[in-house]
């Protein structure tokens, strides 16, 4: 546990890795994004540094020996709302999906470079302190989002969308900047429900990104995370 | 049936009877008692022992009444002529024992015939059936016919399992237990079993005995070739361990050596901008770590593989946007049908993402420089197409089966450019586990092309009006 001062005034990261070596790539990799750094080494010294400091974000490894890192994620989100982004081993495709659906905001895998890090990290921030109104309505690149008024324009036009498009649209607006899993897009669009149009989520997402995007192929706004789920994302 | 023939041998009697009557004062009572044991001979063999032995009766009261004098009486005469009546009805009764005892022989030889029949056959089904489990069933459910029982299970497994005793066999019971032994060795268990106890008879003994024989070569067969399939599971094991301890000797220390050299250097005071090379040589690593893990994991048939609805769109810009920066000046030309439709398979993203930036990977390595990769996606019949295409020599013939092993490289590769060997197979086993295909289709101009098939889906059948 330790603490370093530089950086954004006012924002303090907590890194939960029981690998030194890693806490300390991670914390080089946070100069200059957070004010001071705090480091857990263990899932219980970690979550009760997250309840006492009140962070602004935490990175957490996946594989902490004391807790298993789903039960760390729900047991965090039983407290709190603070971004998270979670360090994983690949060939954990699977296990993404469940950490994202568990509460955790974002992942990044080993090995990781820096400045994917810290991308990761600016967008959790930049995120958290984005107002609920701003998300009403958006203009990025040539497109122009009205959720309230229900209008979407592209380059000036008016795009008609079906009411499933709306609501993928609306769940991507809203979680802008972060990954969703098909089972939280799944509960956006459809509720609770259960249905055969469900299976057809990701041919929905096709459609939708054939109005939005300029080339559906190499899409700039809806990013595909195969194993995973879709990441809007208008300010990457 | 029965009663017509019952019915004609009576009416055969009775005109037998009529026809001798009026020559009755000519006629001597060994005539009589001749044309009548016909009848009842006769009735014997074709109507059974009971018509036989009626009939016999029935002859020798019309042989009484009719034929010896006083006629129309019961009385007889002359004592002698008892002899002959008595005479009469012992043969009678005697021949149609006789004729009855020849048929059940008769039929149980048909039935010993049939039975064999019935074991040849077992044993040809036993011995053509596909799977050998296959092969076991229909034993099964040949001996719980035959023996009329509830439930015929063969248990295949050693010496410790439990049977019944042989004194058992005289006591009903609602479970048997038999061993089933090859060459003296004990190789599985037959259990029959039924709601109610039963008792099984000589004769289904025998017949069980020749079939258990067949169970136990049933059993032996399945050992043989889960024995066999372990062997050739092994041998594949094998061949990949050696490869991968070529592999791991020379690609994985080659990297850790240059780590390892230019990290000295650095801390000597070298250049500092020589550690991009340490980054570039730890991803080629964390590259070749990550592909061998994979195919570990697919050598070992644990690769999860979830397959859903997905269109071609996602898994095309999904690869691409992985190889983003790997493409070295490659310009990529996308091809995905020109009209509105959106191409749909039931595949793994994830699997086939990575299966097309393998080839994208690929592709950028062997292709001149500067010259354009092309993907392209299509329908055919029950296949999702994709193709990558570049302007590279492709495989020679003689290498095409190698291509897909793990670990190799095409000759000219192995000089000019680095990457893990595992690609392709990585590729090509990925595509199997979701049920599609990859395959080194060159085109006409010879140019480099490799086709991944999937399971296509039909149309967009959620769809909303748009």
């Amino acid at each position: 546990m330790s603490g370093s001062e530089q950086g954004d005034a006012g924002v303090t990261v907590l890194v939960v890795d029981d690998e030194p070596q890693i806490r300390r790539v991670v914390r080089n990799a946070l100069d200059g994004i957070a004010s001071r750094v705090l480091e857990g080494s263990s899932a219980r010294e970690g979550l009760d540094l997250a309840a006492s400091a009140q962070p602004s974000l935490v990175i957490l490894d996946l594989s902490l020996p004391d807790l298993d890192g789903l039960e760390v994620c729900r047991d965090l989100r039983a407290f709190s709302s603070v971004p998270l982004i979670v360090l994983s081993a690949r060939h954990s495709d699977q296990d993404k999906a469940a950490l994202l659906d568990a509460g955790a905001d974002d992942y990044v895998t080993k090995p990781f470079s820096t400045l994917e890090l810290q991308a990761r990290v600016r967008a959790q921030l930049r995120r958290a302190n984005r107002t609920d109104g701003a998300n009403k309505r958006l203009v990025a690149g040539g497109l122009e989002i009205d959720l309230a008024r229900r209008i979407v324009r592209r380059d000036g036009v008016e795009v008609h969308l079906t009411p499933t498009e709306w609501g993928l649209l609306r769940a991507f607006v809203a979680n802008r900047g972060r990954t969703l899993t098909h089972r939280q897009l799944f509960n956006a669009v459809w509720g609770r429900a259960e249905g055969d149009a469900q299976q057809y989520l990701r041919v929905y997402v096709g459609q939708l990104r054939r109005k939005l995007e300029a080339d559906p192929v190499r899409p700039k706004l809806i990013r595909t995370d195969p194993a995973v789920g879709y990441r809007f994302d208008p300010d990457a | 049936m029965h009663v017509r023939r019952w019915l004609a041998w009576w009416l055969l009697l009775a005109v037998a009877t009529a026809a001798l009557l009026p020559l009755r004062a000519r006629l001597d009572k060994a005539h009589v008692a001749l044309v009548f044991l016909l009848v009842v001979l006769g009735g014997s063999a074709g109507g059974g022992r009971l018509l036989g032995v009626t009939l016999a009766g029935a002859a020798f009261v019309l042989f009484d009444v009719v034929f010896v004098p006083p006629y129309y009486t019961f009385r007889v005469a002359d004592p002698f002529d008892w002899l002959v009546l008595v005479t009469f009805l012992v043969t009678g009764i005697v021949a149609a024992q006789l004729l009855e005892r020849q048929r059940r022989e008769a039929e149980v030889a048909r039935e010993r015939a049939g039975e064999i029949d019935r074991l040849a056959m077992l044993g040809a089904e036993t011995l053509n059936a596909p799977r050998p489990a296959d092969a076991l069933h229909a034993i099964a459910e040949v001996i719980r016919q035959g023996m009329q029982v509830d439930r015929c299970d063969i248990e295949l497994g050693g010496p410790s399992a439990e049977v019944d005793e042989r004194s058992d066999e005289t006591i009903p019971a609602r479970k048997r237990r038999m061993a089933l032994d090859i060459r003296g060795e004990r190789v599985g268990t037959l259990v029959l079993a039924s709601v109610h106890p039963f008792l099984l008879s000589r004769d289904q003994r025998r017949v069980l005995g020749a079939l258990s024989y067949y169970a136990a070569l049933g059993v032996e067969r399945i050992r043989l070739a889960g024995a066999q399939e372990e062997a050739e599971t092994l041998r594949r094991a094998d061949r990949l361990k050696d490869a991968l301890i070529a592999s791991v000797s020379h690609d994985l220390r080659t990297p850790l050596t240059t780590i390892k050299g230019i990290a000295d250097e650095i801390a000597r005071g070298g250049d500092h901008t020589r550690a991009y090379v340490i980054e570039d040589e730890a991803d080629h690593l964390s590259a070749l770590v990550d592909d061998l893990l994979d195919l570990s994991q697919l050598a070992a048939g644990q690769m999860p593989v979830t397959p859903a609805l997905n269109t071609a769109d996602d898994a095309v810009g999904a690869a691409l946007q992985r190889v983003e920066g790997a493409m070295q000046g490659h310009e990529v030309k996308v091809q995905l049908g020109a009209d509105w439709s959106v191409l749909i398979g039931r595949f793994d993203l994830a699997h086939t993402t990575r299966i097309l930036s393998n080839l994208l990977e690929n592709a950028a390595k062997y292709a001149p420089t500067g010259t354009p990769i092309v993907v392209r996606a299509w329908r055919e019949n029950e296949w999702l197409c994709f193709a990558v295409l570049d302007a590279g020599a492709g495989i020679p013939p003689a290498e095409r089966d190698e291509a897909f092993a793990p670990f190799v490289r095409g000759v000219r590769a192995r000089v000019e450019t680095r990457g893990t060997g595992l690609g392709l197979a990585i590729a090509r086993q990925l595509a199997t586990v979701q049920g599609g295909r990859l395959d080194f289709e060159p085109d006409a101009n010879s140019r480099s092309r490799f086709v991944l098939r999937v399971p296509a889906a039909p149309a967009n059948d959620g769809n909303e009006s748009l």
